[in-house]
């Protein structure tokens, strides 16, 4: 006896299509709304701006003509004044950085007076990974801590051989961390031999872009990178990874790949800096700096 | 009460495949929720099917912390073409079920591309291969599901059919 396997009732064509194209347009409008371009402006608002151009360019274009030479008359007395006022912070500017540069080779020489290493304590919460998306799609896990542990937004996160990520989500008893190697996250470093300050990038791949660098600097294969401070997130002096590719690239910078120390594809538990131990980096820091093992980390850095 | 349903069951695929996902390294190439997706299209209602697409593939870009809409749009698209195609031609045959996931899988991870293009986000080099790699993987997955709910299927109306 042949069994007919039942499968949904036939519908009509149209009325698929009436549910497709408005589920379809609000994915894209949710999106739009969301994503910004690499200048920071929302999608939907260029897009929208996009639409509107043709409009407000005919009808500027009638008015243009006769308002001319009155508008070019006001915008060059502007720009002569705004371009004296430019040429004045200018020379303010040029005057701050040879002090800033004199205080940093000041810093430098007390530097080298102090005997202290280069790690700073702080307090750590100790998670497991508990979720983890597949690498090639997102680059974010799951962590067992939440807010209720102390853990706090944009919270640096370490595994026992370098930087793995920030929080970007908290919940009460979980996080989110957001790895490095995610397109979206990027980290103030410097290069530990030639103390050369740069932008690591995620990219998506396992390896990093390490970005504004210039050409004329010597980067080397195995310099190592580590965390600059400079970015508000990430104390100074953690170690991220080790350049493994730097050749010269057709505009002004370096090219530079950057192979992250931790293993991101097989991290099972993690360190998560407590915010409220973590200070943003100021010329006083060489005499704040606390020998290793003192303080009042509960965990360890 | 249907459409709470809808989103459960959505909700489910995913933990699912997040779970075994960190367990076994290949489930991260199962696509749990496109066969959800491939079983409303074909056994229940083409237009349900649209909004567990939409359902589900949003709570994903939840979960991967993507903005929220390209795997709405992706699955959405996948549900409306999986329908489309059972409405039209015989799909009982197993080699047809299949070529159908995999193509539904291969234009929802396509559509997702392009989103990231027009939305200017980098992506993987590796992303168009681990998405063939993962439609293959889902389709004999969802194949081999589909002819296990068939059997069973059939194996009920006999049942109801003898005296």
């Amino acid at each position: 006896v042949s069994i007919e396997i039942e499968l949904a009732p036939k519908i009509k064509e149209g009325r698929a299509l009436a549910v497709l194209v408005p589920l379809l347009l609000l994915n894209l409008t949710l999106l739009s709304v969301q994503v910004r371009d690499p200048a920071g402006t929302l999608l939907f608002r260029k897009w929208v701006l996009l639409a509107e151009a043709p409009i407000f360019n005919a009808a500027s274009s009638a008015s243009k003509t006769t308002l001319n030479l009155w508008r070019d008359y006001i915008w060059l007395h502007g720009a002569r004044e705004e371009n004296r006022r430019l040429q004045e912070s200018l020379r303010q500017l040029a005057g701050q950085a040879t002090e800033l540069k004199q205080l940093q080779q000041e810093n430098l020489r007390l530097r080298s007076l102090v005997t202290l290493g280069e790690t700073i304590p702080y307090t750590t919460t100790g998670a497991h990974v508990v979720g983890r998306t597949p690498n090639y799609m997102a680059n974010v896990l799951y962590v067992d801590r939440g807010s209720a542990d102390g853990v706090g937004l944009d919270a640096p996160v370490l595994s026992g051989s370098g930087v793995i990520g920030r929080v970007v989500l908290v919940w009460r008893h979980n996080a989110q961390v957001q790895l490095i190697t995610n397109p979206d996250a990027s980290i103030g470093v410097l290069l530990d031999r030639t103390r050369t300050p740069g932008v690591l990038k995620g990219t998506g791949d396992p390896s990093l872009d390490l970005g504004y660098i210039s050409s004329s600097e010597q980067v080397e294969v195995g310099d190592v990178v580590m965390s600059s401070g400079l970015d508000g997130i990430f104390p100074k002096g953690l170690m991220v990874g080790k350049v493994v590719e730097s050749r010269k690239g057709s505009s002004i910078f370096r090219i530079i790949r950057v192979e992250p120390f931790a293993d991101l594809m097989h991290i099972e538990e993690v360190s998560i800096l407590r915010r409220e131990t973590i200070r943003p980096p100021s010329s006083e820091d060489s005499f704040e700096l606390k020998p290793k093992g003192s303080g009042n980390n509960d965990g360890s850095q | 009460m249907k459409y709470l349903f809808l989103a459960i069951s959505s909700f489910l695929a995913i933990i699912a495949q997040m779970i075994a996902g960190s367990n076994f390294f290949l489930f991260n190439f199962l696509d749990l929720s496109l066969i959800l997706i491939a079983y409303w299209a074909v056994y229940r209602s083409r237009i349900q099917a649209l909004f567990v697409g939409s359902i589900t593939g949003l709570l994903l870009d939840a979960v991967l912390g993507w903005p929220l809409g390209y795997n709405g749009f992706g699955k959405t698209l996948a549900a409306f073409v999986i329908g489309l195609v059972a409405r039209r031609f015989n799909i009982s045959e197993v080699w047809m079920r299949f070529a159908l996931i995999v193509s539904a899988s291969c234009l929802s991870s396509l559509s997702i591309y392009v989103l990231f293009g027009l939305m200017q986000r980098s992506y993987s080099n590796i992303f168009l291969g681990a998405s063939l790699m993962q439609a293959l993987i889902t389709g004999a997955a969802g194949t081999i599901l589909f002819a296990a709910l068939d059997s069973y299927i059939s194996a009920q109306a006999h049942k109801a059919n003898q005296p």
